[in-house]
C-alpha cells in the first residue's frame, strides 16, 4: 500500500490517459448540433422578424 | 504532456474557436444592422419633472393621445402610471411614421407593442421616445413589461392601427379611439 500511495503518479498517469483517450466525439456532435440550431434560430429571427420590422430609434 | 492530453487540448481549442466564430457572426450582424440600417435601440435623453408632469405641459391629460401637428407630424403621448396607460387606447395610421412619447410619474414601467419593434422602458424623470411605422391595420396589445407593482399584470393598453383613409384628426389635430 505504501508504494502505491507514494507513487501516485504511477497510478494516475495511466488512469487519466485512459479517461481522455477516446475523443468525446459524441459530446462534441451533440453540443455542436445544439449550438448550430441556436445560431440558425437566432439568425432566422434576426433577419426575418427583427430587421423587417424596421428601426425604432 | 501526453499525446492524449494534447489531443484533448486541441479539441478544446477547436471548440473555443467555433464558439468565437458564433459570437463573431452574431456581433457582425448587429454591427452591420446598426451602422448600415440604423437599427439601434431607442435612446432619448430628455428630462421631465415626474411630480408635475400631469399638471401642465406636454403630458397634461388634455394633451395625451395621438396628435397631428400643422406640419403633419404624428405624435402619440402616453403617461404610464401604476397600473394603467393613459390613455388606454390610442389610434395611429398605417404606413406613416409615428412618434411615441412616454413619461412616468411614479415608478419604472416598460412597454412593448406586440408584433412590432416598439419596446422601451419608461423611467420617471425622463421622456422615452420611439419612432415606428405600422405596416398593417389591427388592434395591437401594448402591455407593461417592467414589473411595476401588484397591479402590473392588469396594465395593458391597445394601439389601434387604422388605414390612412380612416385616420381622421378632429379640428385640433387629435385622434382618439372614440371618434
Amino acid at each position: 500500500m505504501d508504494t502505491i500511495k507514494e507513487s501516485g503518479a504511477n497510478i494516475e498517469e495511466p488512469a487519466s490517459a485512459l479517461l481522455i483517450q477516446p475523443v468525446p466525439s459524441g459530446a462534441f456532435a451533440l453540443a455542436g448540433a445544439a449550438v448550430a440550431l441556436l445560431l440558425v434560430a437566432w439568425l432566422v429571427m434576426y433577419f426575418f422578424t427583427f430587421l423587417p420590422r424596421g428601426p425604432v430609434g | 504532456m501526453a499525446v492524449d492530453e494534447i489531443s484533448a487540448v486541441q479539441n478544446e481549442r477547436r471548440w473555443a474557436l467555433a464558439m468565437g466564430g458564433v459570437a463573431a457572426v452574431m456581433l457582425a450582424a448587429i454591427v452591420w444592422a446598426g451602422l448600415g440600417l440604423h437599427m439601434n435601440p431607442p435612446s432619448n435623453i430628455e428630462t421631465v419633472d415626474p411630480n408635475t408632469l400631469h399638471v401642465a405641459g406636454e403630458f397634461a391629460e388634455n394633451n395625451l393621445g395621438t396628435h397631428v401637428d400643422s406640419a403633419g407630424k404624428i405624435t402619440t403621448r402616453i403617461v404610464t402610471t401604476q397600473f394603467a396607460f393613459v390613455p388606454e387606447c390610442v389610434v395611429v395610421p398605417q404606413d406613416m411614421q409615428v412618434t411615441f412619447r412616454l413619461a412616468s410619474p411614479d415608478v419604472i414601467h416598460g412597454l412593448i407593442v406586440v408584433g412590432t419593434n416598439v419596446n422601451t422602458m419608461v423611467v420617471p424623470g425622463f421622456v422615452s421616445q420611439v419612432h415606428t411605422v405600422f405596416d398593417k391595420p389591427g388592434d395591437l396589445l401594448m402591455p407593461c413589461h417592467e414589473f411595476c407593482g401588484l397591479g402590473h399584470g392588469q396594465m395593458v393598453a391597445h394601439v389601434r392601427v387604422v388605414p390612412i383613409a380612416d385616420f381622421r384628426p378632429d379640428g385640433d389635430g387629435r385622434v382618439t379611439c372614440d371618434n
